[in-house]
């Protein structure tokens, strides 16, 4: 049932990150890292503040340019492409500070979430052929779906901008969903949610899982990332200092101490 | 929907009487310059309002628009329609020889180069005397003719533009509710996150960029084959300015905001005639009133009037989470 | 096109260096309003403009405003104070007019209120005292001093000496003083000044004043160079922008380089390559910086954050 092709493709990560590099004048974001993610794991990368999470996921998606190192997508190496081509390779993320397309509505919000699925481009815009309008519809059913799959469906003509703080990050989540990414960045998904909805949050990462998505979430919330994780990349001052499933990294006494002792202070 | 669609024609039809209704030249002459303006404001509402890339070189495409249509008919002959088509182009590839390397640029940097632009193109139009008689103005440019009509007179003049306006406003309706508009809202609203979801946001930048300046080429040559003669004075920043001022007043993102802002502050010194020259204080006193207290223009506050009117009820806060809640 | 000639291009460069001095003075005051508000002020050729006027009204015998005519001639140190003290009224005004009401809602909406003002400061200008252009007396009685075999007019050196002068003050003011520091610290990083208490919002409006005074100061020394018009800012301002892009943008420094370069380069371009096209020098030189180092001589890539 498997090709070779297929077979060696479990065998390295989806992502696979060796060395990689980022500064910023005299900071060293991110430093030697080694990471894997595996296809279809929830994987979190979890570090104190200033350990190069979020420099990281900026880097993977496009945002920053590395200065060393490489990461590889599917044995795509995706360093010095533009953030709209690795979107286009099947990435998708949010991002810690929700950016949505604030006077857009929620439902155009995830409609554009759509972009690297279809290809309207002006001149179908100018010409309407039955192709156009066919996609059209296509583009806002499916974002209809989404939206009823994160429970948001009713909310879908509010200006995003409207919306309560974890709507708005549901409509973030159904955004990226909309490009059928194969890995799902999510930085700090449980920013600023109750436990109420944090549970709820849990329960939503765990159905786009079952979709066969990779989830590679930055979080704080100890609970969520235990509960939810299968694997956990530990940073600290940019380099990994663990990896592994929970319990293993639980019990890892540089992650302790990291956390608890020696150094408190954010870099 | 219908009757948005039923009210727009009644609108359309009731502009297009006008010329039967209207018989004062002058008024007639303020239609058509508002017309033409019109279509240089929607350019400039698809680069602006649609993809929030600041330009302040719209009246140098205008110029450009305006020259070359003036040039090849009367330096070299050309009947109207081909100008008017090569005039157009014209701008659009200018547009695009400028908009290729300043759009890689943000905000500030890019209204400076349009500026700098937009300063050397009038410079070139006012010195380059063998080809636009700089300051002399050129003169003679020909009116349009389809079959055995003429189209000298504002009265018919006035039907052309109606339909270079409806043609453009299509245009931009279009690209506005597709997937090419959405993406070029979504550049504006938070370019990185655009980015993210796959737009190329550069590309598109600069293709909104052409389409502004070819919206201004077609509008200039309008404007060169009904007044009939050109002057490179009328091609400054200042112009520039002030169809900014139009698109922010009628709504900058709206394509109506973009022909009612045009139309108004083409009619408004009439109206403030009295005023006399204090009148362009009101323009620049308006703008900052404007932009504090109606940032969507005229059109954004009768859209929020219309919505106060309907009050409908949003769907009750924390939706997501309670419809979660009882799904688990 | 012709020989090396040292007399004729010492003082060319001097020419130059005045010329660029403005440009750099009114670079300056972009770059502080930037950097402060991450914002560009489009008025900011109006804060070299209306000083002007204002000097203009006192300084001379007779002036025709609202189609009267007024005789408030001062002496000319009482005319300094005088204008100065208004353009700190006027900065702060500036501030909460133009700047305060918009300050949370993105740079587009601020740079279109700062268009706003620019228009309606022209317009007022013409309402009140008409469309001649004034002229001011010159502040030296003699046109050109001689410096060795150089003929150099006494007014731009007074320009690039102010400028020196200036420039010196403004480092002690950055580098030495609490004041200055804050500005920095406020320009630097808004949030974080505002956690470590400084009064963001107070510093903010000093800026727009320290600013609108830069903007005087070039009003004051160029305008005996030319008549004072209602378009007298316009094109400085546009060149000063210009030239605090080719400095590198937001960097202090790089506006004062900047200003200067393209100050001599102008004046160098008009007599030896053409005088007619001589404006658009600074725009040329603009778009061939943005296009081959937009970051400017001495500007620093920012990367973005998610």
């Amino acid at each position: 049932m498997t090709t070779p092709d297929a077979a060696a493709a479990a065998e390295r990560g989806l992502l696979e990150i060796r060395g990689l590099v980022k500064r910023f004048g005299g900071v060293t974001a991110v430093n030697a890292l080694d990471m894997t993610v595996r296809a279809g794991d929830v994987h979190a990368l979890i570090g104190p503040n200033g350990s190069g999470k979020t420099t990281t996921l900026n880097v993977i998606s496009g945002l920053y340019r590395a200065d060393g190192g490489s990461v590889a997508f599917d044995g795509h190496e995706l360093a010095g492409r533009p953030a709209h081509a690795i979107a286009a390779l099947g990435i998708g993320r949010t991002f810690q500070n929700i950016r949505l397309f604030g006077e857009l509505s929620v439902l155009e919000n995830v409609m554009i979430g759509r972009h690297v699925r279809t290809k309207t481009g002006f001149l179908g815009a100018l010409f309407p052929g039955g192709a156009t309008a066919r996609e059209e519809r296509a583009t806002r059913d499916r974002a209809r779906e989404l939206l009823a799959f994160v429970r948001l469906d009713a909310a879908r003509s509010q200006t995003a901008r409207s919306l309560p703080y974890g709507d708005q990050r549901r409509v973030e989540i159904a955004r990226a969903l909309a490009a059928e990414p194969r890995l799902l960045l999510l930085d700090e998904p449980a920013a600023g949610m109750n436990p109420a909805e944090t549970d709820a949050l849990v329960v939503l990462l765990r159905r786009i899982r079952e979709l066969g998505t990779t989830l590679l979430l930055i979080e704080h919330d100890m609970n969520l990332v235990m509960t939810v994780s299968d694997r956990i990349t530990v940073l600290n001052f940019g380099q990994h200092i663990a990896e592994g499933g929970p319990a293993e990294v639980a019990r890892n006494p540089d992650v302790i101490t990291a956390y608890l002792g020696g150094t408190l202070d954010a870099a | 929907m219908n009757r948005r669609v039923l009210a727009l024609i009644v609108l359309i039809v009731a502009v297009a009487l006008i010329p039967a209704v209207v018989h004062s030249d002058y008024i007639l002459t303020l239609c058509v310059t508002a017309g033409i303006y019109a279509i240089v404001v929607m350019g400039l509402g698809i680069l602006l309002g649609f993809t929030g890339q600041m330009s302040l070189a719209q009246a140098a495409f205008f110029g450009i628009g305006a020259y070359t249509s003036g040039w090849l008919t009367t330096h070299l002959g050309w009947p109207v329609w081909p100008a008017m088509a090569c005039a157009m182009a014209m701008s659009a590839l200018v547009a695009l020889a400028v908009g290729y390397p300043c759009l890689r640029l943000s905000g500030h940097y890019l209204a400076l180069a349009t500026i700098g632009f937009g300063i050397i193109a009038q410079l070139v139009l006012i010195n380059w005397k063998d080809v636009t008689n700089g300051s002399d103005g050129m003169t003679g440019i020909p009116a349009p003719v389809i079959g055995p009509w003429t189209f000298e007179h504002y009265n018919s003049y006035f039907y052309i533009v109606l339909v270079a306006v409806l043609a453009c406003a299509y245009v931009a309706w279009r690209i506005k509710t597709t997937r090419v508009g959405r993406a070029l809202e979504a550049i504006r609203e938070n370019e990185i996150a655009a980015r993210a979801t796959g737009i190329d946001a550069t590309r598109y930048k600069i293709i909104a960029f052409v389409f502004a300046g070819a919206y201004a080429g077609l509008a200039g040559s309008l404007l060169a084959h009904t007044t009939k003669f050109l002057s490179p004075d009328s091609y400054s920043f200042d112009q520039s300015v002030v169809f900014l001022v139009m698109l922010i007043v009628g709504g900058s993102s709206s394509i109506g905001g973009a022909i009612l802002g045009a139309v108004l502050l083409e009619f408004l010194p009439e109206v403030l005639r009295p005023l006399k020259s204090s009148y362009i204080m009101v323009y620049g006193a308006a703008v900052v009133v404007m932009i504090i207290f109606m940032p969507r223009g005229l059109v954004g506050l009768f859209e929020s009037l219309r919505a106060r009117w309907r009050r409908g009820a949003p769907p009750p806060l924390g939706a997501a989470a309670a419809a979660e809640a009882e799904a688990a | 096109m012709m020989h090396f000639d040292p007399v004729a291009n010492l003082q060319l460069l001097v020419s130059g260096l005045a010329i660029g001095s403005i440009y750099a003075l009114v670079a300056l005051g972009f770059v502080l309003i930037y950097n402060a508000v991450g914002v560009v002020n489009f008025a900011q050729g109006e804060f070299v403009m209306f000083p002007a006027y204002i000097a203009a009204t006192f300084a001379l015998p007779a002036v025709a405003v609202f189609g009267g005519v007024v005789h408030w001639q001062l002496p000319l140190i009482a005319v300094y104070l005088l204008v100065i003290v208004l353009m700190v009224g006027f900065g702060l005004l500036f501030n909460r007019i133009a700047y305060y009401p918009l300050r949370d809602r993105g740079w587009l909406p601020v740079v279109i209120s700062t268009i706003g003002v620019s228009i309606f400061l022209r317009n007022l200008v013409q309402l009140t005292w008409g469309s001649q252009p004034l002229v001011l007396p010159p502040l030296f009685p003699v046109d050109t001093i001689a410096v060795g075999a150089l003929h150099i007019r006494p007014q731009d050196l007074a320009i690039i000496g102010v400028t020196a002068l200036l420039i010196a003050f403004q480092y002690v003011l950055f580098e030495r003083t609490t004041l200055g520091k804050q500005m920095r610290a406020t320009a630097q990083d808004r949030t974080t000044a505002r956690l470590i208490g400084i009064r963001v919002g107070r510093i903010v409006a000093i800026t727009f004043v320290y600013s609108a005074l830069l903007g005087t100061v070039s009003g004051l020394l160029v305008a005996p160079l030319f008549t004072v018009t209602k378009e007298m800012g316009a094109l400085i301002a546009l060149k000063a922008f210009a030239a605090s892009i080719v400095g590198g943008f937001g960097s202090i420094p790089g506006a004062i380089i900047g200003g200067l370069t393209i100050g001599v380069i102008e004046t160098f371009g008009g007599f030896y390559v053409s005088s007619a096209y001589v404006d658009a020098i600074a725009f040329v030189i603009l778009i061939g910086v943005l296009l081959v180092r937009p970051s400017g001589l001495f500007g620093e890539r920012v990367a973005e954050k998610a």
